[in-house]
């Protein structure tokens, strides 16, 4: 009975890759102008997806293996390329915030109302693509999916994006891309070096590398795949792509694409060049702070409201890194449950600000006000994502902040005063915009604009706060999950710490120096 | 029985003599409409395919150890053959501007392939030499096919000239080298560089290398390249830049791993310079360009960088993913300028902002041209995006890190001018007047219609484009399969 079961679990994994996939190709056979059954089929495959993906969180045991629900198809075997997915605890995690938000982002894709088809078409494989990334346990597959990824964003911005739409796209695209490439470089030295002749990654992890290999391949990996983190100095790509995206595009660009970078950094990365990610990652526990402060103090000054969100998002990510930078559990698990908890609020955000334009048709704040009165349920929905934003307890955000600078704290001090600094930035500028767009005089142009009305109206913004309360309050329901496998990263680093401790006696760990 | 060995051997190149000799002396007896004409030759390279098929994987030498076949010259006469039939549809297409002498148009086209074959079958210089003269002797006549297009006029001037010069160059090297060696099969050249190496056979080495060189667009000898593509008819410039170019990259495959050998090439640091060079400057040229097949012109030169880059690895690894990326470039290519050919004839203007709203006019048709595009560009899952894994990969695997690198970040510099055209087909729907520079507004609103032929050879291609970027297996068995011949001891 448990091994059918645990067969069909295995290929969930691959399904949620392939339902998408299907699905944009049932679109493509679809005759033209059947613009109904083209969002149907939209909003019921990625609902299918979501369900998937909770019976996979589910039937996840935190005690059990590390990687489960694991498919292995030999693919080109004569250079050990294999279809190989697998979950993790942080993987199932991530799985799960793409569900949620690819869901919702398929509902509040209503706004669209040109050449719909193409739009799911492109959305879909996006679709797809990410989640491909979460499970891939194959180092040529995940960059397969990674790259696939980048490409949908090019025309689902170019096309149905607002402002500046040509410009900003072309930046996002070439920027990510970029970093790609670099890193698959890095990737085909791995490859070499190991000599191991395959791509898996459960078997190179085995292997080890000589640390002068590690010090200059490290880095065009983790710089690489930063660029799509936005970590400083590569970020500027961000707030144009957020501002100029249609609004499910910015919700799962903010909410997991962003993700990608770092997730990639913590399963590749962290577990293969442990010696070059210790060499470099002082330089990005800088770095993010300046992602921190330099974010949040751009988001002060902007008018447009997806500018703010969009640099928060910069700002925020900084954070993510400071976490990953500290190389220990407690940071490493808080990175993963704030991209989790990241990841749901700025799509909130995006969607919330979307709903705004398409009935106001403006963003910027000086041009809105007392907003509330007119659509109490967005404002009521908006007021809880700021907070979470700004690391009210009670929010999910609250608590993967805490935990990351519980973590980093041990290490990098000053950083993190800097980065916590940061917080009371974003507590500003956020309840700023509320003020500016919720409260005071409703101005006379919007008097007529409604709220969100029934259930299907209602339900992607109710689902995100929802789902941000829950893990707030109860965040031992993901930590649990995600712990296993961030205590298999940092473990290394223990180890890796007290081999060169024993080689030079004289050579105290960094951390316990202070 | 040994005649029937010996004349099945031949079954395709009879077969391309075949589908040559019936349409010319039908075309004497009886004027056909050019469509048809197309089509009935697209069906008889459709059998000679057939044929290619039940070659595999046979080895043989015949005509006195001149004709050599094996996987590799089969596999070849297959990319041959399959760009060949791209060329003869965008012949259709374009037949309207070819006018009467349209079907003369596809005869020649047949002429070139019946050589490129015995190229991918030649076993030393002097047939070698004569092939490639042939398919390059075809093409004076088809880069000035249009009489009364100036443009057309000069690009055959300019063809003729330089392929002249190049041919030129390319006896003088074999001479030489007949000089030194006294023999021009490739096994002997092997076996005269196993005891030593002459002054003579030296500069005859880089005669060759010039001379192919210029074929293949390599770096120092790329002048030509945009001039003569813009200016031929567009089913001549997707000639160029498919099949010219794969029978380029066959002769010098032959003439380094069969002839030279992987121990000697000279130096290895000469094709470790070129290849970077060519690549860097193709992409840094195509950045500006607005002409859509200038465009192509000097991204097929930024293409030759990356087979090139395949070739300075000189090794297994590099070979084999030299010929992958030579087959996902027919492949792209050749979907592309077939939707270039329909898109110029309907749109009226070859610029790439003539392009602008075609997404509208023609769904289908610029859904392939994205795909294609993008698989020139090496965006996974398609053909482009493997050929060039392959390709980085065999660089890395040699230890030449900064060389994969350099290919890496072109790989972002080509993104951008593929994405550009993109962009004018999908994202501009509203017609802008004058930003057309010179080129006339698009006639009409109407959708294009496209024939049926083109329409399922456009979907194949696209097919065959995400086949080989998905299931990329059996075809590396292919291509693996086929380069052993080159390897040889």
């Amino acid at each position: 009975m448990t091994g059918i079961r645990g067969a069909m679990l295995n290929l969930l994994v691959p399904a949620l890759i392939l339902l998408p996939l299907a699905a944009a190709g049932l679109i493509l056979l679809l005759p033209p102008k059947r613009d109904f059954e083209t969002r149907a089929v939209a909003i019921f495959t990625t609902f299918l997806t979501l369900v998937l993906s909770v019976i996979l969180v589910l039937n996840f045991k935190p005690e059990a293996e590390l990687f489960q629900f694991r498919t292995y198809i030999p693919w080109v075997s004569s250079l050990g390329i294999s279809f190989h997915t697998g979950l993790d605890g942080m993987g199932v995690v991530m799985v799960l915030l793409h569900g949620i938000l690819s869901f919702a982002g398929a509902l509040v894709s209503r706004s669209i109302n040109q050449n719909v088809k193409l739009y799911f078409v492109f959305y879909l494989l996006l679709v797809s693509s990410i989640f491909g990334v979460f499970s891939s346990l194959d180092l040529f597959f995940l960059y397969l999916f990674y790259e696939m990824s980048v490409i949908p964003l090019y025309p689902l911005i170019g096309i149905w994006g607002s402002q500046n739409r040509e410009y900003a796209s072309m930046k996002l695209t070439l920027y990510i891309s970029l970093g790609a490439v670099v890193a698959l470089v890095g990737l085909l030295s791995v490859y070499f070096m190991s000599g191991l002749q395959t791509f898996d990654l459960l078997v190179l992890q085995q292997a080890s590398f000589p640390t002068q290999f590690q010090f200059w391949c490290a880095p065009l990996m983790i710089f690489g795949f930063s660029v799509i983190a936005s970590l400083w100095p590569f970020h500027s790509w961000s707030p144009i792509g957020y501002a100029a995206a249609p609004t499910a595009v910015s919700m799962l660009h903010a909410g997991v694409l962003k993700k990608l970078g770092i997730f990639i950094i913590l399963r590749v990365v962290l577990t293969l060049l442990p010696e070059g990610a210790q060499l470099w990652f002082p330089i990005v526990a800088i770095l993010c702070v300046i992602n921190v402060l330099y974010g949040a103090w751009a988001a002060m000054a902007q008018k447009d409201m997806k500018f703010v969100i969009g640099f928060a998002s910069v700002s925020h990510m900084g954070y993510a890194f400071l976490g990953l930078a500290s190389l220990n559990e407690l940071g490493l698990t808080g990175t993963v449950f704030f991209m989790f908890a990241h990841g749901i609020m700025a799509a909130l955000c995006f969607a919330l600000i979307g709903f705004i334009y398409d009935q106001t048709h403006t963003r910027m704040i000086p041009d809105l006000g007392g907003l509330a009165k007119q659509i109490p349920f967005i404002s009521v929905c908006f007021i809880a994502a700021a907070f979470a934003s700004s690391g009210l307890p009670g929010f999910a955000n609250f608590v993967s902040e805490l935990l990351i600078f519980f973590g980093s704290w041990e290490i990098y001090r000053w950083q993190t005063i800097l980065a916590i600094f940061g917080i009371v930035v974003t507590a500003t500028y956020m309840l700023r915009m509320i003020r500016n767009v919720f409260f005071g005089e409703l101005k006379p142009e919007w008097n007529k604009i409604e709220d969100a009305r029934g259930f299907c109206g209602k339900l992607p913004y109710g689902l995100l706060v929802t789902i941000l309360l829950i893990f707030g309050l109860w965040p031992s329901l993901l930590l649990n999950i995600i712990r296993p496998s961030t205590a298999n990263i940092s473990e290394r680093f223990v180890i890796a710490n007290v081999a060169s401790a024993n080689h030079r006696p004289n050579d105290v760990p960094r951390g316990g120096e202070k | 029985m040994n005649m029937l060995q010996n004349g099945s051997i031949f079954g395709p190149e009879l077969g391309v003599l075949v589908v040559l000799i019936f349409h010319l002396l039908f075309d004497l007896f009886q004027k056909i409409d050019p469509k048809k004409f197309v089509r009935s030759s697209v069906v008889g390279l459709l059998f000679v395919l057939v044929t290619l098929v039940q070659l595999w994987p046979h080895t043989d030498l015949s005509l006195y150890g001149m004709f050599r076949l094996n996987p590799l010259a089969t596999l070849l006469k297959g990319i041959f053959t399959l760009s060949g039939i791209g060329v003869l549809l965008m012949a259709g297409e374009f037949s309207e501007k070819l006018g009467e002498r349209a079907n003369d148009f596809c005869l020649i086209v047949l002429t070139a392939l019946f050589g490129s074959f015995f190229l991918a079958s030649s076993n030393d210089l002097i047939t070698l030499f004569i092939t490639i003269e042939w398919i390059t002797i075809s093409l004076y006549i088809l880069t000035s096919f249009l009489k009364n297009d100036l443009y057309s006029l000069e690009a055959g001037v300019k063809y003729l000239i330089v392929g002249a010069f190049s041919s030129a160059l390319f006896l003088y090297g074999i001479s030489l080298v007949y000089g030194a060696v006294g023999s021009l099969f490739f096994a002997d050249i092997k076996t005269f560089l196993a005891t030593g190496t002459s002054s003579f056979f030296t500069v005859g080495f880089f005669l060759i290398l010039a001379g192919i060189g210029f074929k293949i667009a390599m770096f120092p000898f790329q002048l030509w390249v945009p001039d003569v593509y813009e200016g031929s008819p567009t089913p001549v410039t997707a000639f160029l830049s498919v099949i010219s170019k794969t029978a380029g990259f066959v002769a010098l495959f032959k003439f380094l791993f069969l002839a030279v050998g992987t121990e000697w090439m000279n130096c290895p640091y000469l094709f470790l310079l070129l290849s970077p060079v060519t690549l860097i400057y193709g992409n840094l040229a195509a950045l500006r360009q607005t002409n859509m097949k200038r465009l192509f012109a000097y991204s097929s030169i930024a293409h030759v960088g990356y087979l090139l880059m395949g070739i300075a690895v000189a090794n297994r690894l590099g070979v084999e993913a030299t010929i992958y990326y030579l087959i996902a470039y027919a492949l792209s290519n050749s979907a592309a300028f077939l939707v270039i050919v329909i898109a110029n004839r309907e749109l009226g203007s070859g610029e790439i902002s003539a392009y602008r709203g075609l997404a509208k006019k023609s769904p289908y048709l610029s859904g392939i041209f994205f795909i294609a595009l993008l698989s020139l560009g090496g965006i996974p899952p398609l053909a482009g995006f493997f050929a060039k894994f392959l390709i980085l990969n065999a660089a890395v695997m040699k230890g030449y890190f900064w060389l994969a690198l350099i290919g890496a970040v072109n790989v972002v510099i080509a993104l951008y001018y593929y994405l550009s055209v993109v962009k004018e087909m999908y994202f501009s729907t509203k017609q802008t007047g004058g930003s057309a520079s010179g080129g006339k507004q698009p006639s009409s609103k109407d959708e294009i219609q496209l024939s049926t032929a083109t329409r399922i050879f456009l979907f194949c291609l696209a097919a065959g484009i995400i086949l080989l970027g998905v299931v990329q297996e059996p075809i590396l068995q292919l291509v693996r399969l086929s380069t052993a011949a080159l390897f040889l001891p």
